[in-house]
C-alpha cells in the first residue's frame, strides 16, 4: 500500500500541498482529479520527491519512502511525468533502458509487456526519441517507468495532447497494467469519461487540499460540477 | 601551411582536453568550474615533481597526473561543489576561489614556505619537463617537418577522447551522465543517483585536465598561473561546440585551435586571440546553444 498521511509540500516558501492525505491499496486504480491548479501534478512530484520540501507520512508497503527521488524510484515508484520528459537524443531503446537503474532485480532490460502494449516501440528502437510524436513519446514515458519495475505506477495526465486513436491505446494499456498484471496505479487525469471506466477509488483536490475521497461511486456530476467546473 | 595547421592541431589537442572535462562537468552538474585550469596546472607540478622525486619521465607522469588531479577533483566535489549544488553563481565564485587557492597553494609550496621548507620544483619559479629523447627529435617528410612531441599529444588525445566516447555511449555510466545532462530531475526519477554520478564525472573530467597539464608541461614552462587562460579557452571550445556534446566539442577545438594556429604564424598571438573571440562571438549570435544541440519535438 502507499500510504502518505498529512502531506505538505513546497515550492521555496509558496506551500502548494496543504495536509493530503492518499491511501492507495496494492493492484488499486486510484484517480486524482480536480481543476488546473489544484496541486495534481504536485501530488505526484511530491511522491517522488521532486519538489522542494515535502512533509508528512510517506510509506509504501509499511517502509518509508527514500529522501531522494533515486531511492524513491528504487523503492518501486514508476514514474510517467506531464509533458512525457522522455530523452530525445536517445534511441527508443536507451529511453526505456534508462529506467533500468530503478530495477530492483538489478537488470535493465526491456520488459516483454512492452512488446505486447506498444509494439511500435520494439519495432523501431533504434529510432531517435526525439522524432516521435507526442503519443509514442508517451507510450516510450509508460514503457521506461514499466523498465523500473515498479510497485506502483505514477501518471501524470498521459492521455494529454494526443490523438485520439492513441489516446485508446494508451487508456487500454493503463486498463490492462491495473487488471491484467494487478499493478497498483496513481493516475491524475481529467478526462471523467476515462476516470469513471477505468478507476475504482478517487482523490478530488481543490487549492492544494483533498475535498473528497473515496469509492469511483461517489465521484458524482453534482461533484464535478462543484470542485471541477470553472 | 602543412606545419601551421599541424601546430594548430596540437594547440586544438591541449584545448580538446581541457573542453572535454568541463563540458560533461557543465552538462552534468551546471558547475562551471573556475579552477579547471588549475587542475591542469596540478597535472603539470605533477609531472615536474614526478621527474624530480621519483625519476618517473614525462610519458610515466600521464596516468599519475590524471590520477593527482582525479583524487583532488573529488576531493574539491565533496567538500565545496556538493553543499552548491544547483547554485550556478555560486560554485562559480567558490572554484575561482578554489581555482586562486590552488595556485598560492604551488606559489607557496602548500604554504610550507612561511616555516623556511621548501620543495624543489615549486614555489614562484618556472619549470620545465624535458621530453623523452626518442619524441624530441623533428622529422622531415619532404618539405613538412612533424613534430614528433605534437604527434604524440595528438595521438594521446586521439585516445582519450575515444575513451570518453566509450565511456559516455558505450557504458551504463555513460547513458546516466547524458540523462543527468539532458534532464537531470527526471533522470533521478529514473533511479540515477545524481550525485554520485555528478562526483564521479567532476573527478573524470579533472583527471582530464592533469593529463591536458601533463602534456603541456612537455610544451611549455610550468608556472602556478598557467590554468588561468586555460580555463577561458576550454570554455571558447564548450561555447562554440555546444554543451554536452562530444562531437561538438571535438569540432570546435578543432576550428579553434587552427584559427589560432594560422592567425599566430602569420599575423600575432594578439591577432590570433581577437580572431578566436570574433568568431565564438559570430558563432553564438547565430547559433545560441552552440554548433551541435540536438533537440527534439
Amino acid at each position: 500500500m502507499l500510504a502518505l498521511d498529512d502531506l505538505d509540500s513546497f515550492y521555496g516558501r509558496s506551500q502548494i500541498l496543504h495536509g493530503v492525505g492518499l491511501h492507495v491499496a496494492q493492484g488499486q486504480l486510484h484517480a486524482i482529479v480536480g481543476r488546473n491548479g489544484a496541486g495534481k501534478s504536485t501530488l505526484l512530484r511530491s511522491i517522488m520527491k521532486l519538489t522542494d520540501r515535502v512533509t508528512g507520512g510517506q510509506l509504501l508497503e509499511g517502509r518509508s519512502l527514500g529522501a531522494d527521488s533515486y531511492l524513491r524510484a528504487r523503492a518501486g515508484l514508476g514514474y510517467v511525468p506531464q509533458g512525457r520528459q522522455i530523452f530525445p537524443d536517445f534511441t527508443i531503446r536507451e529511453n526505456i533502458l534508462v529506467g533500468g537503474f530503478a530495477a530492483r532485480s538489478g537488470k535493465r532490460r526491456i520488459p516483454d509487456i512492452v512488446a505486447e502494449l506498444f509494439p511500435y516501440l520494439i519495432q523501431n528502437l533504434d529510432r531517435l526519441g526525439g522524432v516521435l510524436s507526442g503519443g509514442q513519446q508517451q507510450q516510450l514515458a509508460i514503457a521506461r517507468a514499466l523498465a523500473m519495475e515498479p510497485d506502483v505506477l505514477l501518471l501524470d495526465e498521459p492521455t494529454e495532447g494526443i490523438q485520439p486513436n492513441i489516446v485508446e491505446q494508451i487508456e487500454g494499456a493503463i486498463t490492462r497494467l491495473n487488471r491484467e498484471l494487478g499493478l497498483t496505479v496513481v493516475l491524475v487525469e481529467q478526462n471523467i469519461r476515462f476516470v469513471r471506466a477505468a478507476a475504482d477509488h478517487f482523490t478530488m483536490l481543490e487549492n492544494g487540499r483533498s475535498v473528497a475521497s473515496g469509492p469511483i461511486g461517489g465521484l458524482t456530476d453534482d461533484l464535478i460540477t462543484k470542485h471541477m467546473t470553472v | 601551411m602543412a606545419d601551421i595547421l599541424f601546430i594548430g592541431l596540437s594547440l586544438g589537442s591541449i584545448l580538446l582536453l581541457i573542453a572535454l572535462g568541463l563540458s560533461i562537468i557543465y552538462g552534468t552538474m551546471g558547475v562551471i568550474n573556475m579552477a579547471h585550469g588549475e587542475l591542469a596546472m596540478i597535472g603539470a607540478y605533477t609531472a615536474v615533481l614526478a621527474g624530480k622525486y621519483l625519476g618517473i619521465g614525462l610519458i610515466g607522469s600521464i596516468p599519475l597526473g590524471f590520477l593527482v588531479a582525479a583524487v583532488l577533483g573529488l576531493v574539491i566535489e565533496r567538500l565545496v561543489i556538493r553543499r552548491l549544488y544547483r547554485r550556478i553563481m555560486d560554485t562559480l565564485l567558490a572554484t575561482w576561489g578554489i581555482a586562486i587557492l590552488l595556485q598560492q597553494a604551488i606559489r607557496l609550496q602548500f604554504g610550507l614556505s612561511f616555516f623556511g621548507i621548501n620543495i624543489d620544483g615549486l614555489g614562484p619559479g618556472l619549470q620545465s619537463v624535458s621530453v623523452p629523447a626518442f619524441l624530441r627529435d623533428p622529422v622531415r617528410l619532404g618539405d613538412f617537418v612533424l613534430q614528433p612531441y605534437r604527434s604524440f599529444i595528438i595521438v594521446m588525445t586521439l585516445i582519450l577522447t575515444g575513451v570518453t566516447w566509450l565511456l559516455l555511449y558505450r557504458s551504463a555510466w555513460g547513458i546516466q551522465i547524458r540523462a543527468i545532462m539532458r534532464n537531470p530531475e527526471m533522470a533521478a526519477a529514473c533511479g540515477i543517483d545524481v550525485r554520485r554520478v555528478g562526483a564521479l564525472i567532476f573527478a573524470f573530467g579533472s583527471g582530464l585536465a592533469g593529463v591536458a597539464g601533463v602534456l603541456l608541461a612537455g610544451l611549455k614552462t610550468v608556472s602556478p598561473d598557467m590554468g588561468a587562460s586555460l580555463v577561458v579557452d576550454g570554455f571558447l571550445v564548450v561555447v562554440v561546440g555546444g554543451v554536452g556534446s562530444l562531437v561538438g566539442t571535438l569540432i570546435s577545438a578543432g576550428l579553434l585551435g587552427q584559427i589560432s594556429g594560422i592567425f599566430a604564424s602569420v599575423f600575432n598571438d594578439i591577432a590570433a586571440r581577437a580572431v578566436v573571440l570574433a568568431v565564438v562571438i559570430a558563432v553564438i549570435m547565430w547559433r545560441p546553444s552552440g554548433l551541435f544541440n540536438f533537440k527534439g519535438r
